[in-house]
């Protein structure tokens, strides 16, 4: 029974939001006891205008935790041990705020004296922030300051490329801009997962969609190694060997085409919204009109070429016709002028291409039956529904409630294009792309604008959308990195918003300090690094190699709420506010990852629900005293009224913009933005301060559930899908090789390879195998693919350090240690609970094992990410990681740069349960 | 009549323990003590495995065998079915923890806290000496249950008036309400549905009603 239920206390529910994963915000209430935060509880009043009813996940109820945690850390530090490293002592001593601001601001402004860029081009600061881009909504008025400062590098990843759905993001964004990629659950009868952990790490969104999905009778069939908690919800698994979905998806396809008749397709869709019937010529490039370039159809009625965009037409789908003039482009601008020359359309090239893939060639390698990956298919095909409509809002569109959903580590590393590809075109062979039930975006942030899908999707070359592409021509090829992960030199794909460097290829930044190409000068660590809400020397891997890159960084500022392994390295702590401490005013609602389709847009609150701990600061005021100490006030003022913040301060009936050389509170700054928002919001009607939304919590408006789809642009806008051909990949991987070869580099030749016009089986289990060979092992003497996943309880929180949330995971199976097949681990004389080790050819990790059935007998899995050693609370937990034993190799990086969690392993015994 | 029951749809539950948090929240429970918490259950062997999320707690069964073996009488039904116990009266002997078929009861001998170095000042605010010693369980949230009827809420429709635990869940699992009222929420989610409860061999009349599918 509450005790404090029964007496005469002063009781109040404080309302706020919790954003610790990608998959947030949600919003909540405190109750607050006699001026202590208690307990907390859903905001009950969000039930009606939030997707998942108002409800919050664990993660949120470990933020009193959070808050009263007897590890924070209460006032600045400064280093006094000037050497670095895991086995120092880093000697902290506690100083002033004005002391800490202070020293900060004499180092920034040393290095505005010398200039912001150093002798090599790249910005002499940089930032890394974790958890999927959530510090934002936590850092206040802090990106307005390094907007003020100018040149940042965010090359330092915390675990981008790596960790995140690296490869999805940016042929998502290229194929329809979706940064990340998930089903139109509401409408969904069946979803093809691999590997897709949605009920871990998709948020109450995520999971009260599936719910109420599978609540009327939807089916979700799980394809991945373990019985994961989203396969234990599905209505079967599959359990395929690691890095091989591309073969199953392959096959998938090769199944629909060759053992289906085509009318299960949705031919409209194929002829007039994608680029299936586009001609390819005899050199792999679209056979184009003479006279204005245009990619060029048959048209099967009047039996003769015509444009792309000619009108009235119906183009061939499948054959290979005559043309009697047209011309190929090549790269760089290489032409081929042809007469009387054979052209197979798109569509019949991916036939053609796809007809040596079949159940039977998969089924050895994904140790799957055929029969299994036939059932797969037909499935899919019987729930597409082509030809299907729905009604929403008063627009019929197209309804096909199926889709594939790709998972972290499937659609990311070598084989992630393939994958990402098959996902897409399965749902263009069915008419399922951004249309109702089928395979939806769920926000841009490569494409501007990034608040608004829709906008984003411009008309570009070809009757394709626009996109950004990073220049690979001769004149505008960037071919000396800007940034230590060389982002746009190396990756057209990855384009260049505000995102881009920080998705990377993050891991390139982190091994160039060790040792940067020949072709170009040793890359130097940044002369201040800004760290927040992230600890790469866990997250990230190699981790021990990673700790003691960051140990040469000569000055490090780290927001923190305890010690870390990362922090270890710094020159000055700074206690920030925590959640529940801090002001901020932040948008909710829209589309957004991984599955927050809402029917509202707006504003949310987050603010002090009790007075901040003695010591602790709220960012914004950090900032503005960073700004006012750097001479940057007026900019950084700047900056903010512009909308850095999330509000721009004046609209068209409202100016609230903050004057140049005042250094405002932050109480002030977010009633500004309260004003701004509550005007932008009802149009100029209701202005509401920041008293109303502490009172209050949040205020939206509604939003249109078409604005879900982004179907209805590409017919407004008369566009196609960019699928099943890739002549513009092709075309830019080419001249990207022509520029790394003028300049000598051969070491990405192998990603090269990847821009293929149709994607190719590589033996991808064997790119693993060479790299264990490589570094001296065989793969006999490493049998385990080593996996990991998510967990609800910990995934993005940065919140490893809180008791109740380890207790919350202790109850899901295998957390904290390596999972192993049962009936492996008898072979192998494991028993439940024994000390194991588990070694790469790199190093070792050590934990307990946890036995189950679930899980292939060639398959390790270790949930999460742990292995700390100065963390308070973890450090004690003897919980292993993959990080710890997985290798930075660009042997294993893919042409977006990203890499897949993924590493041969052994596995011993060296200890009995305890 | 009142009998108030949970009913649990397993279909819809992933194990996420956000109902273990928010009872342990509501409760005041200290580390360890989960009054609500959910098992991590497989059966089978690979590849034909099932794995299953099993919400779990005090059955505030119709015949509570924890009432029964209560030598002081602590333990006791109301009338709408929950089983309470009297914390004044309780003798910490543990019996009922041993004849709980469920595992649903416990009881700690001495203060523990969430980290060695002392008590946070949440842990201050909220410890009630009266629950060292004594049996322990989960109680239907009764005090919101009572406090949400004496402002003439409806228990399981209203959150005020419901058990944090299902006003938490994420996935729309579990449902709270008069199981004795044909017309409830949950009267009427067990008429359309297949459902079990668990060890009804031992004629307890468990009131967690566990649904595995739609009516056949």
């Amino acid at each position: 029974m509450a005790p404090d239920g029964a007496s005469a206390r002063e009781v109040k529910r404080v309302p706020t939001y919790c954003y610790q994963c990608v998959a947030g915000p949600e919003l909540l209430t405190v109750k607050v006891v006699d001026g202590v935060a208690t307990e907390v509880e859903p905001n009950f009043k969000s039930a009606d205008v939030h997707p998942a009813n108002g409800k919050i996940c664990v993660k949120a109820f470990g933020l009193v935790q959070k808050l009263y945690n007897p590890h924070r850390i209460t006032t600045p530090m400064k280093r006094t041990n000037p050497k670095k490293g895991k086995d120092q002592d880093p000697g902290f001593v506690p100083i002033s705020w004005d002391e800490a601001l202070d020293l900060i601001a004499a180092k920034l402004n040393e290095l505005a004296a010398k200039g912001k860029v150093n002798e090599q081009g790249m910005p002499r600061i940089a930032a890394s922030f974790g958890g999927g881009g959530t510090p934002t909504q936590y850092m206040g008025t802090f990106p307005s300051f390094l907007g003020a400062w100018g040149p940042v590098d965010f090359s330092f990843g915390s675990g981008q490329g790596v960790k995140c759905t690296h490869s999805e993001h940016l042929y998502g964004e290229f194929w329809h801009r979706a940064f990340t990629v998930c089903p139109d659950t509401p409408y969904a009868k069946l979803i093809v997962s691999f590997g897709a952990n949605v009920e871990a790490s998709g948020g109450v969104c995520a999971v009260w969609r599936h719910a109420e999905a599978r609540g009327r009778g939807a089916r979700r069939i799980q394809i991945e190694p373990h019985l994961s908690v989203t396969g234990a919800t599905s209505s079967k698994w599959i359990p395929i060997r690691p890095r091989t979905d591309p073969a199953f998806m392959f096959a998938m396809i090769h199944a629909i085409l060759f053992e289906h008749p085509r009318d299960r397709l949705d031919i409209p869709f194929l002829k007039h919204r994608s680029s299936s019937p586009y001609l390819v010529g005899p050199n792999g490039f679209f056979l184009r009109d003479p006279a204005s370039g245009k990619p060029l159809m048959w048209d099967s009625r009047l039996d003769r070429p015509v444009l792309f965009d000619a009108a009235d037409v119906d183009p061939a789908l499948e054959g290979t016709f005559r043309v009697a003039k047209a011309y190929e482009l090549g790269a760089d601008g290489q032409r081929w002028d042809h007469a009387d020359v054979l052209g197979a359309t798109s569509f019949t090239k991916m036939v053609e291409h796809l007809r040596q893939y079949t159940p039977e060639w998969a089924a050895k390698i994904c140790d799957v039956p055929a029969e299994s990956i036939r059932f797969v298919a037909s499935e899919y095909l019987d729930a597409a529904c082509v030809g299907q409509t729905i009604e929403i809002e008063g627009r019929t569109l197209p309804l096909r409630p199926v889709s594939v959903q790709l998972g972290k580590t499937v659609n990311n590393g070598w084989g992630g294009y393939d994958t990402c590809w098959s996902r897409t075109m399965l749902a263009v062979l069915i008419g399922g792309l951004e249309t109702p039930g089928g395979t939806l975006g769920t926000t841009v942030r490569l494409n501007r604008p990034a608040d608004n899908k829709q906008a984003s999707a411009k008309p570009g070359p070809d009757g394709f959308m626009d996109y950004p592409m990073n220049p690979t021509d001769k004149e505008n090829w960037i071919g000396m990195p800007q940034v230590r992960n060389a982002n746009r030199t190396l990756i057209p794909l990855v384009a260049n918003s505000p995102w881009s460097q920080a998705l990377g290829p993050t891991h390139l930044a982190w091994l160039f300090q060790q040792e940067t190409p020949p072709e170009w000068p040793q890359m130097q660590p940044p002369d201040l690094w800004f760290v927040y809400r992230t600890n790469p020397a866990i997250s990230f891997w190699d981790t021990p190699t990673i700790s003691a890159v960051m140990a040469k960084f000569p000055f490090t500022v780290c927001f923190a709420f305890t010690r870390d392994e990362t922090n270890h390295m710094a020159d000055i702590l700074l206690p920030d506010c925590t959640d529940m401490e801090g002001l901020q005013l932040i948008r909710i609602g829209g589309t957004k990852y991984v599955e927050q389709f809402w029917h509202h847009q707006g504003v949310a609150l987050r603010q002090p629900v009790v007075p901040p701990m003695e010591g602790a600061r709220d960012f914004t005021w950090v900032s503005t005293e960073l700004a006012k100490r750097t001479g940057l006030l007026a900019s950084y003022n700047t900056y903010i009224s512009r909308g850095a913040a999330g509000i721009p301060l004046r609209g068209p009936n409202y100016d609230y913009t903050l004057a140049p050389d005042v250094a405002y509170s932050h109480e002030d700054i977010w009633d500004r933005s309260c004003k701004a928002a509550s005007m932008e919001i009802s149009e100029g009607k209701e202005e509401r301060d920041l008293a109303w939304f502490k009172e209050n919590g949040f205020l939206v408006k509604s939003f249109s559930q078409l604005d879900w789809y982004l179907y209805p642009t590409m017919v407004e806008r008369n566009m196609r899908f960019e699928l099943p051909y890739q002549e513009r990949l092709k075309r830019i991987g080419l001249e990207l090789g022509n520029r790394l070869h003028e300049k000598n580099i051969h070491w990405w030749d192998a990603q090269l390879e990847e821009y293929a016009a149709l994607p190719e089986w590589q033996d991808f289990p064997a790119k693993w195998e060479n790299v264990v060979v490589k570094m001296g092992g065989t793969p006999e003497e490493y049998p385990f693919w080593l996996l990991t996943s998510r967990s609800m309880q910990f995934s993005w929180g940065n919140n490893v350090a809180i008791q109740m949330i380890r207790e919350m995971a202790r109850n899901m199976r295998g957390v904290g240690g390596v999972l192993m097949n049962a009936t492996r681990a008898k072979e192998m004389g494991i028993a439940e609970g024994d000390l194991v080790e588990v070694r790469s050819p790199l190093r070792a990790t050590k934990g307990r094992v946890a036995l189950a059935q679930g899980i292939r007998p060639d398959t390790l899995l270790i949930i999460a990410q742990f292995d700390h050693w100065a963390t308070p609370f973890a450090k004690d937990f003897e919980s292993p990681s993959l990080n710890t034993v997985m290798p930075i190799s660009l042997d294993l990086t893919d042409s977006t740069g990203s890499g897949a969690d993924v590493t041969r392993v052994a596995i011993k015994k060296i200890g009995g349960a305890r | 009549m009142t009998k108030y029951g949970i009913v649990a749809d397993l279909r819809r539950c992933v194990g996420c323990q956000t109902c273990t948090a928010a009872c342990r929240h509501a409760n005041a429970t200290p580390p360890g003590v989960q009054w609500r918490k959910v098992l991590d259950i497989e059966t089978g062997e690979y590849p034909d495995v099932q794995r299953t999320f099993l919400p779990v707690g005090c059955m505030h069964c119709d015949d509570p065998p924890c009432m029964h073996v209560c030598p002081s009488t602590a333990t006791r039904k109301r009338d709408d079915g929950i089983v309470v116990i009297l914390y004044e009266l309780c003798i910490g002997c543990a019996y009922c923890a041993v004849a709980c078929p469920y595992q649903a009861r416990f009881k700690i001998q001495e203060r523990t806290l969430a980290y060695v170095e002392g008590a946070t000042k949440n842990e201050d605010t909220r410890f009630d000496p009266a629950m060292l010693g004594v049996a322990q369980k989960c109680t239907f949230c009764v005090d919101r249950i009572d406090d949400g009827l004496a402002k003439g809420l409806k228990p399981g429709v209203d959150p005020e008036a419901t058990p944090a635990c299902v006003n938490s869940c994420i996935a729309g699992a579990l449902h709270f309400g008069n199981v004795d009222d044909k017309d409830s929420n949950v009267s009427r989610y067990l008429a359309k549905t297949e459902w079990s409860r668990m060890h009804e061999e031992l004629e307890t009349g468990p009131n967690i009603y566990y649904v595995w599918d739609e009516k056949r």
